[in-house]
Parts: structure tokens; C-alpha cells; sequence
């Protein structure tokens, strides 16, 4: 992450900095001397402008105000020019404009910088300041004397003069409060201050011109009228701090305004909140209500208008941290999009972690990626300037012309230009990113909508960002353009279909983001990455409860941890039992370890998989502290591989990040995260994360039970007693099962009968001959003791994982024998495979209290065992398959899960 | 109910008794070793890491050790029960014995799951464990190694315990060390040099040149790698091997009809022993189902993967050339399989002849750490080919000496002489 930018190039921007602050310290040392500003120093001001501009010599500058123009020394205008008004209490009173004698290269604005227009208003505004200094001056001088005169007048007589517009909008507010209070004679000034009056327009004309004569005398005099029956009634001293309260509220009235307007952009919105941060400290001091309801409005109008997460949002996010977000947001000219789930998830996070690393040391480094986002509706913006808005009835397609026509799609997109706002966005995050590897993720707002099961079906792209700007720029562009073309792949749009969601609105939102890793050979990427849940769905063990929590865990990029593989598998870790682990014999270690990992080509451009050995073997002294990652094989022995003496020629290594749980911080950590971030939700979270050897880095984090998969399942009631086949009440994950066709149950009674070493041998072939035969994820096993067991074959069937790999679950029952349960096996002797094919595991303990256990369905169903494999009949005893529409017409088996309850239960439905 | 029940230990005694007869055991000598001399079933506390408290069940059960001190691994398991650890201690006793080392039997396990345990908890298992028992354990007692669920880790902590108890070094006590910390060189080829050493001797008998010999393989364990090491270095070719294959979760089998080269299968493949297909593919190799490897027309079929791998199902698959079965894995061929492939003629080398590798070189680990004077890989390799040939040979002469196959000769022997050595004693 830390690679740094040719050192000229930082030194040349901080020389531009410098000039920047040389010129706003003179600016404010002049006006600090002077109480009136004279001519003379309107001309000082305006020729210490052009130094701190980047080509000084050829830079103009100009003052008009009502005190005259002033142009700095040798003035020249041209069509290269940066203008900036004056204003005061809203109103124009002036304008400073900048000229370069002639054109110079393109920056953010025409030739000039994104600081330097920051520069003039920062001018701007404290010329505006200077100028109100000085009309009050004139006020306060005009009330000297007038000691018998209430203070509250005083002020009255000042807003009077300076800002009419507040006035009425205190006295409204007096009214209002007096009003409330039951001042009864309140109720006829109130029904006279009609809302009429708040029109503006009978504010026109000049300022400091009195008022009296001019048609809005009477608002005035309402006004001292309104100030006049509050003095009755209250006390000086309160009407003085109300002012003073309206008075400060009333200064982020542009704020509100523009919050307040559907209409206003997002550069309007982003304006507003940047004036808002750039006000000095004090001249704006917010109720806590108003805070509140400004961060709402900027959340619900920026990040996402879901309901839930507002909800959480507004106590975490402060306007203020809208500021930093602007600057790293890219949208079309006139935007009203917004950021979308993913991002807005990430940026909670962030601020919930920071907040609570206050009391939580070990949260206290935790770091999120550079980061830059493109508002939701850049996609339609960037479809209507490439005119494929007839690719939006792709969707009304049918399915199979959709699955056809989107490579056409794909590559159209990719050919597609990024309008020129957007280009320039780009270009400008291109700059902050300098040329460390991209990754283009989704944020749809789709995805807000129904949760995270559609996070997957769009596509993250990652760009290697390498070459000429030219080239990085295209290599974004493309990627964006890739990524919005999922958007018409054939798999969202049938989820849409099927969930009648095709008339939502195409929206969404990109983050660009950082990917977060070091360079080692020719390759990119961090020393580990992956996932980790709040609650542990799956756990391989008795002692680890749901809120130990589960980390998915990989070398290399976190790609390998996200998706299911079928031939590689991460590392399962539980964060509040890090010593109880998965795999325990050296066997399962190694079967079960990541082979591969996932990471970017620097010199090819290319994201890569490739075999852990053969990086190892080239580049394992560089790996990014490779010592908590892998451990030395020796012959029925795993050693901790040292920083020194580690041999990666001759030795034999496994990926078990065991020095990483047992020499760091990072389960601890993890855990942390996850509790806090989960407390603050109020629900279980999982979050993305990596490691680049140096800091833990906050991907993503969404809500878990935004997920389709652990969503929470109800538990259907009143089911005849007939129809249950059996109910479970211990060690229960979430998910639904149905449509089970067959039940294939291995008879604990029958099974423990068998005297045969070779009958119990033949009954694990049988089920894998019924694994090959019954239709996959159809039909669920069932069965004593431990499944898969290698030692005695006695506690359970013995199988292997490609015997049983097509069940939709795997259930081990443990019948009670003399007062003693058997333990079972949680699925160990393939846990990992279980995990990775989403095959549900599921314990029964049928002799304990309240669990229906369904013996007789079980035993006396027509068992089908002889009709399928004619060959096992000798087994039938034993072995029972069981067609379910057989017992009940047209009906299956479905399973109900949920966690929470830790119930499930198995009925014919 | 419980005669019915398949029960480990009354097979083992069944299959003890049939020899007995055989070998017209006195009453005696059959009573003394139908069952253990020793057992030891104990129970201990262990502080589990949150603080809690749980009693575990253990035991060692020393089958004999009239031949020397017993040999055997300790194992743990959740639902170990005595009569399974009876079996395998009784199992350890003729294995000694076949191998001709001055070791006896045993077995010993804890009721656990590793699985539910930390490496902490486990350490103070392994540590109780030996505790309870360090009167009987020791260099010229009993010798535990690792088994199901233990490894070399469990025998350091193990080891450390007895050391500080004994109040010296004494690293002869148990076996599976690693190499540096009392453990021997060349036990990572022991076993598969060991099948080889059987399959020459065999070869000699059945006046076959092994230069001449084509072998398939199943498997590309370590077993089956040192196996073909050895095999191609004495002039064999192997023309097939199978492998798991991960991605399409079956395994596949990898042929060249002029002999597959190993250093370019071990280059493909991953410390699992799978094979890496595509490159395989690349590098000539043809892509067979997994069961193709028990069909070639090979001199030889060493199974050196899983049990029960020949069956009556695929049993007449074997080819009309095959002349020999080398058992390189534990219990590859059902008793159906067996006694078809004995009607067919076809010379098999038994398991626990075939793989007994093994458990010498566990001897000879013993040995070294007991004179705390380790030998080079060469002189260990070296050792191993003496004794086993000269196993081979005793159980060679003593099947045709009684007219017996090979598989019984082997049980026989191995009886014959623990009884022999109980008698030479006095004990019976």
C-alpha cells in the first residue's frame, strides 16, 4: 500500500501548497491590520493573489466591489479565467477573478487546480467577513448612546440595518414560541405575520439602505412588535439567548435548504457541506437535533435511503465526514444518484470501528482502503452517452436470448466511452491511487433492496493498473464498463424475474478501491485475506458456540475465500474458540489447506491463480510475513516456519495460519470487530478483509441477515404429528431444505447388529451407489453415530466424501444406549467438503426430551432399497430408501432451520 | 445381543484360535495369549482451557511381551472402546513377531476427540497419560508411537513427561520422533522400500527377473512413490499408477505403456499425492478411470491406498498376466477377493509382511535413541533390507516347509514364535 509517488512529484505539490498558504496568511495579515478596507489595501490584497497560484508570473487578478475595482499590477484579461464571488449574509457584493495570460495544461478546472479554487473562496469568504465586520461597525456606532434602550432592540436595530431576511425569520420563531408558550395575545401578531411575508422579494435593493421607506415597513415594525409583547412576557435575558440560539442555527439554514430540496444536486449538496466544513469552528453550533437531522438527510440522500440502516447510520456518520466522501465521489454533471449498499456498508463500518477503538485498543489500527466511488446513476448516464439505452429492455427478453445476446453486451460496453466528467473523475482518482492495483466492485442498489444474496451475481473486476496514465485509464474505464454490463448478464435478470424485481430501476453505484497487498516478484497481493461472520454457522464442534463467530480464511486474494471451490478449500478458524480447530490429524491439515492462491500479474496485467508450491519455491523469503501464514512439513510433524532458517527450496509447507493464531493479535481482533460491529447493528454482521503484512484492512461488511442464506428461517407451526419425521433441537444452523424426494436411512438398530466386518463395509458402499443413482441435492442421509468413520467402523457408516457428496444433508443420529448419547461427529472426517458444497449437517438426538424422532415412518415405509440396487437386497434391513410421494401423494420432504431457536425440523409438505 | 454384534477383538481371537490349532498350541499357551497380560484402564482429570474441569478415559493393554519390550501406538478417538485396543494390541504382537524384532504388543488409547480440543488441552492429555502410567512405560517396558489422532507432536509431550518424571533422557521410550529430536532417517522410504524388498525375494522364488517385471500401482502416496522408487532402480517398470484427483472427486489413473517416470510424476503432483491432470496429459500420459489400474497386463498389482480396495466386485478384472499381489496398504483385498485370487495362483505378499517396513525402522529408531547414536540414511536403508529379507525368507521357507500360502505361513510364524519365546521363559 505504501508505494510511493517519484519523490519531484511530492515536492512540487507541496511547493504548490506552500504558495497557497503564503497567499491566504499575507490576505489575512492585511486584513487583520485594517479596520475599513481602503483602496489601499484592496490593492495589496489583490497583488498578493497571483503568487500563490501555480504559473505566478503569468497569473491576473482582480477585486470588484462596492468600493471600486482593483486589478493587481500589469493586469491583463483572457479567456482563461477562475472567478469567485464575495458575498455577504448570502447577497452578492463582489466578485475576484483570475486570468492566465495563456492556455496552460488541463487540471481540474480548465487550467487551474482543484486547491486553488479552494484558495479564492477561502479569499472570498474572508473578504465577505470583513465587509459584514465593517456594517456592523457602522451599526453598533449608530446605537452608542442609547443606554435606556432594551439590548434586545439593539440587536433588532442591527439586523434591521445588516440582515432583514433574519429578522423575520427570529421573529417567526418568537412568534412560533410564544405561541407554544400561551401567550394569547401571540395569536393575532401570528395570524398578521402571514406566510406572505416570507417572500423575498420585497427584500430587494441595497442592504444598508433603511428600510422604513420602502414597502416592507410593515414586516419590520411586526417584527419590534412581536420583540415587544415577548419582552412582557419573558425575560430580557431569555429573548437575548433565544436570538443568539436561531441566530446560530440559522447560519446552516443553507444546509437545510438544500437537504430540504429534492431538487438539489449532488455538487449542490456537496457544495453545501463543504461550506459547512470549511466555516470556522463556532460560527455554527448545531442542536444535537439538527445534527441529527442533517446527517440523516445526507445519508438518505448520499449512501442509501434504506430504512434499517439509516437507522444505525445516524448515530455513527456526522456531516463532517460527508466532506471527506466528496471528494472521492465521481458522478454525472447533475447527479442525484447515490453510493449504494456496498459502499455506504464500508463507510458505517469504518466509522463504527473508529468510535469504538476509543475504548478498544485492539481496534485501534484497524485501516479501510483508498477508496473512490461513482454515484448509482452513472450507469444511465453512462448508457444514455453511448445512446444503449435499448439495452435497458434486455430484461423484458426471454432468458435464452438474454444468455445469447450478453457476450454482445459485454463487449459493446467495453467499447463504450466514459462521458468526459466521468473521464475526469477517473483521472483525478487515477492520481490519488497512483499505480497500485485496482479492484471495481458493484454497489447496487438492488442489493440494498433484497440483501445481499444478489451482492455475488454482479461482478468485481480487478484492474492491475499498470503503464501510462493513458493506458491506466483505459484499463478503469473498461472495467467499469464491464462491471456495468453485469448488470445485463443472464443471471441477475433471471433472479429478477423470478422475484418480480425487473421494473426496479437500473442503478449502480462502483467503488474503485485500492487493493490491499505488496509487491513480491512479479505478483501483487496481501499476505492473507477472506471473510469472517459474527455467528459461525457451522460449527465442527460442541464446545464452539454461534457467537464464537467463523473466519474463512486464504493466502493470497480474498477471491478464493468468497466463492466456493471445488477443489481447494480455505481455512475455517473460530475467533472465540482460535484453538478448536477444523482439521487435527496431519492428514486432515494438509487435505484440508489452500493449495492456491489468488493474485494480480503485475507484468501480464492479469488477475492469476497459481499454486501456493511454486510461489513459495520462488518468492517465499518475500511472501509478506510468511511465518504466520505457513508451517514446515516434517514427516508426521508440523514445525512453525522461523523468519530465519526456513529452507523454501527443500522444504514442504502448508497454509494453516497457525503463527497467525497463536503468535498475533488477529483472532482477538477479529472477534472485536465483529462483536462491535455486530453490537452497533443490533444483528449478526460479516465483513471482507486483508492483510498486506502490516495492517488488517476492512473490505466490506454488510448485515447478515441481509443473507438469503442465514436469513432467519420461521419455523412453520401446528404440523400434524403424522407428517413430522423428525424435530431437532441442538447444534442447529439456518437454511431451508425442500423438495426432498428420498430419505436413504441406515438403521443405528440394524446397522449395530451387523457382525460382519464386510456387511458394515458393504453398507457404505451401498450409500454410495445411492449417491450415484438419486438425484443430487434430492435426497438426505441419514444414519448412526459418525458418518465417514475410518478407525472404527462400527460408530458409523463408513464412507467417503465422494460417497456421499450429493445429499442435500448429511444427519447423524445418536440413539441413547444405557444411559450413555454418543458423541457424534459434526461431519469431521469431511467438514470442509460439507461447508463447501452448502451441504447442511444436522445431529439428532431422538431420546431427548421433546424431540419427535419418527421411528415408525422410518422402519415401516416400502423400502425402495431392493427396486434401485436389486443387487443390495441382503441389506434391506439395514439400509431403507424411501420415496416420500411413495407414503404421502404428490408430496416431498422439507427441512426448517433456524439458529436462533436452535430448532429445526424434517415434514412431509 | 452382544454375540451377534461384530466385536474386533473376538475376530481377532477367532483367527488367533484357528492358528492355534494349526500350530497345536497347548491349552496354556493358547489361554496366555488369547488375551492381554496387561491392561490398564484409567481415568484423569484435565483443566480445560475456560477453567472447567473433564474426566478422561484411558488405556494401555500390553498384549505380550515375552519377544521384548511391547510395541504400540497410542491412539485417541471418541468412542474407543478396550476390545478394539485388545485387537490391535494382540494385532502388534504377531506384527513384531513376523518381522523378527526383540519387541512385543501393545496398544493404548484415550477416549477424545481431538476435534473439540486445543493443542493445549490435548498436551495436558498426552502429559496425564503418561503419568498415570510411567511405572509401566520406558525403553525396556513399553513403547508407545503415534496412531489415529497423534503424532509426533503428542509423542514430544509425551516423551517430556517421562524424561522429567525419570529425571533423564531417556528418548528410547517412545517412537515417531522427528528426525533431530531422536527420530531416524529413512522412514519416509522404510515402507515403500520394504514392499520392494518382499516383491525381489518373491520375485527370486518364482525365478522372475525383476528387470524384466512391469507393476501397476494404486496409489501416489508416500508409499507408492518410494515403492516405484526402488522398484525402477532395480530394473522394473511400472506402467500405471492411480491418484486421487481433488477437482473431480475420483481417482484417476495415469498410464504409460513404457513405464511412467516418476520424477516427472512427482514433479505434477501435490504432497497428497494427487496428480496434476492436465500436465499429465502434456506430458504423454494417458487418463484412465481409477479402477483401470487393477486391469493392466502387469507382472505385478501393488494396492497402496486404501483397505479393502480389491473386492469380489472388481476381482475379476485382474488380468490373466498377474502374477503376484504385493499388499502395500493395510487390508486391500476382502476375504472374498483373497481366496479367488489364491485360486487363480496369483502369489500374494501379505499386508503385514508386505508393509512391515514400518515397524522395523519404528525398531530402529528405538534402537538409536536407546544408544543415543544416530546412523546415516544408508546404513538405516542397509539394516532394513537384512531384516526384511531375512523375514521374508523365515516366512518363505516356513509355507512351504508346511504346504501354507503365504498370508497364513506369515500369522503362523509370528505366533509360533511368541509362543516359543513364552515357553523358552518358563512361562508355560
Amino acid at each position: 500500500m505504501k508505494k510511493d509517488k517519484p519523490v519531484e512529484k511530492i515536492i512540487a505539490e507541496l511547493k504548490e501548497r506552500a504558495k497557497e498558504l503564503n497567499c491566504i496568511y499575507g490576505i489575512q495579515e492585511i486584513l487583520n491590520k485594517t479596520a475599513n478596507l481602503s483602496t489601499d489595501s484592496f490593492t495589496e490584497i489583490v497583488n498578493k493573489i497571483p503568487p500563490g497560484f501555480q504559473y505566478p508570473e503569468i497569473t491576473h487578478a482582480r477585486i470588484s466591489c462596492k468600493k471600486g475595482e482593483f486589478i493587481s499590477n500589469n493586469f491583463k484579461e483572457s479567456p482563461w479565467i477562475l472567478e469567485v464571488d464575495i458575498k455577504v449574509q448570502e447577497e452578492k457584493v463582489g466578485i475576484i477573478s483570475v486570468y492566465y495570460e495563456k492556455e496552460m495544461p488541463q487540471s481540474f478546472f480548465g487550467p487551474f487546480l482543484k486547491e486553488e479554487i479552494r484558495l479564492m473562496e477561502s479569499i472570498a469568504e474572508r473578504i465577505g467577513l470583513q465587509l459584514l465586520h465593517e456594517q456592523l461597525k457602522v451599526v453598533f456606532e449608530t446605537n452608542q448612546g442609547t443606554d435606556n434602550k432594551a439590548e434586545w432592540t439593539i440587536v433588532l436595530d442591527m439586523l434591521a440595518q445588516t440582515d432583514p431576511k433574519l429578522l423575520v425569520r427570529l421573529s417567526r420563531k418568537m412568534i412560533n414560541y410564544l405561541c407554544w408558550t400561551g401567550v394569547s395575545e401571540a395569536d393575532n401578531l401570528l395570524y398578521e405575520f402571514s406566510p406572505l411575508f416570507k417572500s423575498t422579494e420585497i427584500f430587494s435593493g441595497e442592504v444598508n439602505k433603511p428600510y422604513h421607506n420602502q414597502e416592507g415597513t410593515d414586516i419590520i415594525k411586526l417584527s419590534y412588535d412581536i420583540f415587544e409583547l415577548a419582552s412582557r412576557n419573558i425575560e430580557q435575558k431569555e429573548i437575548i439567548s433565544h436570538i443568539q440560539k436561531w441566530t446560530k442555527e440559522d447560519r446552516s439554514g443553507f444546509l437545510s435548504e438544500v437537504l430540504e430540496n429534492p431538487g438539489s444536486s449532488l455538487s449542490d449538496i456537496s457544495s453545501a457541506v463543504e461550506r459547512y466544513h470549511h466555516m470556522a469552528p463556532g460560527m455554527m453550533e448545531l442542536t444535537e437535533a439538527r445534527r441529527k437531522s442533517f446527517s440523516i438527510a445526507l445519508i438518505r440522500r448520499i449512501l442509501t435511503d434504506q430504512f434499517e440502516f439509516i437507522k444505525i447510520a445516524k448515530s455513527h456518520i456526522n456531516i463532517e465526514d460527508f466532506s471527506t466522501l466528496f471528494h472521492k465521489t465521481i458522478s454525472p454533471t447533475i447527479s442525484y444518484g447515490k453510493l449504494g449498499g456496498k459502499s455506504a456498508g464500508l463507510f458505517l463500518a469504518e466509522k463504527i470501528l473508529t468510535q469504538a477503538s476509543k475504548s478498544k485498543e485492539i481496534l485501534a489500527n484497524i485501516k479501510t482502503p483508498k477508496t473512490w466511488y461513482i454515484t448509482s446513476d452513472g450507469l444511465l448516464n453512462f448508457m444514455s452517452y453511448n445512446s444503449l439505452d435499448e439495452i435497458l429492455e434486455q430484461k423484458y427478453k426471454d432468458i435464452k436470448q438474454v444468455h445469447q445476446e450478453y457476450p454482445y453486451v459485454v463487449h459493446v460496453f467495453k467499447n463504450s466511452l466514459q462521458p468526459p466528467h466521468i473521464v475526469k473523475g477517473l483521472l483525478m482518482a487515477l492520481e490519488d491511487f497512483g499505480d497500485n492495483p485496482l479492484i471495481v466492485r458493484s454497489s447496487s442498489l438492488l442489493e440494498d433492496r433484497i440483501g445481499a444474496v444478489f451482492a455475488g451475481k454482479y461482478k468485481s473486476l480487478f484492474v492491475a493498473n499498470q503503464g501510462t496514465k493513458e493506458e491506466r485509464l483505459k484499463q478503469l474505464s473498461e472495467a467499469i464498463s464491464e462491471v456495468y454490463a453485469s448488470t445485463f448478464s443472464p443471471d441477475p435478470i433471471e433472479y429478477r424475474a423470478t422475484h418480480n424485481l425487473l421494473d426496479f430501476h437500473e442503478e449502480m453505484g462502483i467503488l474503485i478501491q485500492e487493493v490491499v497487498g505488496t509487491k513480491v516478484g512479479p505478483y501483487y497481493f496481501p499476505a492473507f485475506a477472506g471473510l469472517a461472520f459474527s455467528r459461525n454457522q457451522y460449527r465442527w464442534s460442541e464446545r464452539i458456540k454461534a457467537e464464537d463467530g467463523l473466519v474463512r480464511i486464504v493466502p493470497g486474494l480474498g477471491t478464493r475465500a468468497v466463492d466456493r471451490l471445488k477443489d481447494d478449500y480455505p481455512v475455517l478458524l473460530s475467533p472465540g474458540q482460535p484453538n478448536l480447530r477444523v482439521n487435527v490429524s496431519i492428514a486432515e491439515i494438509l487435505k484440508y489447506s489452500p493449495k492456491f492462491i489468488d493474485l494480480i500479474n503485475l507484468e501480464s496485467g492479469s488477475f492469476e491463480t497459481i499454486a501456493i508450491d511454486s510461489l513459495l519455491k520462488r518468492y517465499g523469503k518475500q511472501y509478506p510475513m510468511f511465518s504466520r501464514v505457513i508451517s514446515v512439513i516434517k514427516q508426521d510433524y508440523i514445525q512453525p516456519a522461523r523468519p530465519l532458517g526456513t529452507d523454501f527450496n527443500k522444504d514442504d509447507f502448508v497454509v494453516n495460519f497457525e503463527g497467525l493464531v497463536k503468535r498475533t493479535e488477529f483472532m482477538n481482533q477479529t472477534k472485536e470487530i465483529l462483536n462491535s460491529l455486530e453490537e452497533i447493528y443490533g444483528h449478526p454482521v460479516d465483513i471482507e478483509f486483508a492483510h498486506d503484512g502490516n495492517d488488517f484492512y476492512l473490505l466490506q461488511c454488510r448485515s447478515q441477515s441481509h443473507n438469503d442464506d442465514t436469513s432467519l428461517v420461521t419455523i412453520p407451526e401446528n404440523i400434524t404429528k403424522e407428517k413430522i419425521v423428525f424435530t431437532a433441537r441442538k447444534y442447529i444452523s439456518n437454511g431451508i431444505i425442500k423438495n426432498i424426494s428420498h430419505i436413504v436411512y441406515v438403521d443405528p438398530e440394524e446397522y449395530s447388529k451387523l457382525e460382519n466386518h464386510e456387511d458394515l463395509l458393504e453398507v457404505g458402499r451401498t450409500v454410495g451407489q445411492l449417491n450415484q443413482i438419486l438425484e443430487k441435492r434430492k435426497f438426505i442421509l441419514m444414519g448412526p453415530g459418525r458418518w465417514g468413520s475410518r478407525g472404527d467402523i462400527k460408530l458409523g457408516v463408513n464412507v467417503t466424501y465422494s460417497e456421499i457428496n450429493n445429499t442435500a444433508a448429511l444427519i447423524e443420529i445418536a440413539r441413547k444406549k444405557n444411559n450413555y448419547v454418543p458423541d457424534l461427529s459434526f461431519g469431521t472426517h469431511f467438514f470442509q467438503d460439507l461447508v463447501e458444497a452448502d451441504i447442511k449437517y444436522i445431529p439428532l438426538y431422538p431420546d431427548e426430551n421433546e424431540n419427535i424422532f419418527n421411528e415408525d415412518f422410518l422402519l415401516h415405509s416400502k423400502n425402495k432399497l431392493s427396486v434401485y440396487l436389486p443387487e443390495r437386497k441382503s441389506l434391506k434391513n439395514v439400509v431403507k430408501l424411501i420415496e416420500i410421494n411413495e407414503e404421502f401423494k404428490d408430496s416431498l420432504l422439507s427441512i426448517y432451520m433456524n439458529s436462533d431457536l436452535s430448532k429445526g425440523i424434517a415434514f412431509i409438505e | 445381543m452382544a454375540t451377534t454384534v461384530y466385536n474386533p477383538f473376538a475376530s481377532a481371537q477367532k483367527q488367533f484360535d484357528k492358528t492355534a490349532e494349526m500350530l497345536d498350541l497347548d491349552k496354556a499357551t493358547s489361554d496366555l495369549l488369547r488375551f492381554p497380560m496387561k491392561e490398564f484402564h484409567f481415568q484423569f482429570p484435565i483443566q480445560m482451557d475456560d477453567g472447567s474441569v473433564k474426566v478422561f478415559k484411558a488405556y494401555r493393554i500390553q498384549h505380550n511381551d515375552a519377544r521384548g519390550p511391547a510395541k504400540g501406538g497410542i491412539r485417541f478417538h471418541p468412542q474407543e472402546t478396550a476390545d478394539t485396543i485388545r485387537a490391535l494390541a494382540m494385532w502388534m504382537t504377531w506384527k513384531t513377531a513376523v518381522a523378527d524384532i526383540p519387541l512385543g504388543g501393545a496398544k493404548g488409547g484415550v477416549i477424545c476427540d481431538p476435534h473439540d480440543l486445543s493443542n493445549y488441552e490435548q498436551e495436558r492429555i498426552c502429559r496425564a497419560y503418561v503419568r498415570h502410567l510411567s511405572a509401566n512405560l520406558g525403553p525396556n517396558v513399553d513403547i508407545p508411537s503415534p496412531e489415529i489422532m497423534t503424532n509426533a507432536q503428542h509423542m514430544l509431550w509425551m516423551l517430556d513427561e517421562y524424561e522429567t518424571i525419570k529425571g533423564q533422557r531417556l528418548p528410547g521410550t517412545l517412537t515417531g520422533k522427528p528426525v533431530g529430536m531422536g527420530g531416524s532417517l529413512g522412514r519416509k522410504e522404510a515402507t515403500g522400500y520394504g514392499v520392494i524388498i518382499n516383491v525381489r525375494e518373491a520375485l527370486k522364488e518364482l525365478g522372475l527377473e525383476i528387470d524384466k517385471t512391469t507393476a501397476s500401482i494404486q496409489g501416489f502416496g508416500n508409499v507408492a512413490q518410494y515403492a516405484i522408487e526402488l522398484f525402477q532402480q532395480m530394473g522394473g517398470k511400472v506402467i500405471c499408477v492411480s491418484a486421487w484427483d481433488q477437482k473431480e472427486q475420483k481417482a484417476l489413473a495415469y498410464r504409460k505403456k513404457d513405464g511412467i517416470i516418476l520424477e516427472e510424476l512427482q514433479s505434477i503432483a501435490d504432497i497428497f499425492g494427487g496428480i496434476n491432470k492436465e500436465r499429465a496429459i502434456s506430458l504423454g500420459y494417458e487418463i484412465l478411470e481409477g479402477e483401470k489400474w487393477i486391469e493392466q497386463d502387469v507382472d505385478i498389482l501393488i494396492p497402496a491406498a486404501l483397505d479393502n480396495s480389491i473386492t469380489a466386485e472388481n476381482m475379476q478384472m485382474i488380468s490373466k498376466n498377474v502374477k503376484m499381489l504385493a499388499e502395500a496398504a493395510n487390508g486391500p483385498t476382502s476375504s472374498e477377493a483373497s481366496n479367488y485370487i489364491e485360486e487363480r495362483g496369483i502369489f500374494t505378499i501379505p499386508d503385514f509382511l508386505a508393509n512391515s517396513g514400518g515397524v522395523i525402522c519404528s525398531y530402529f529408531e528405538q534402537v538409536q535413541s536407546n544408544m543415543n547414536y544416530y546412523w546415516e540414511k544408508e546404513e538405516v536403508l542397509s539394516k532394513l533390507d537384512t531384516k526384511i529379507t531375512s523375514a521374508y525368507i523365515s516366512v518363505s521357507n516356513f509355507a512351504m516347509e508346511n504346504d501354507l500360502n503365504l498370508r497364513d505361513a506369515a500369522y503362523a510364524i509370528a505366533v509360533d514364535r511368541v509362543a516359543r519365546a513364552c515357553h523358552d521363559r518358563g512361562w508355560v
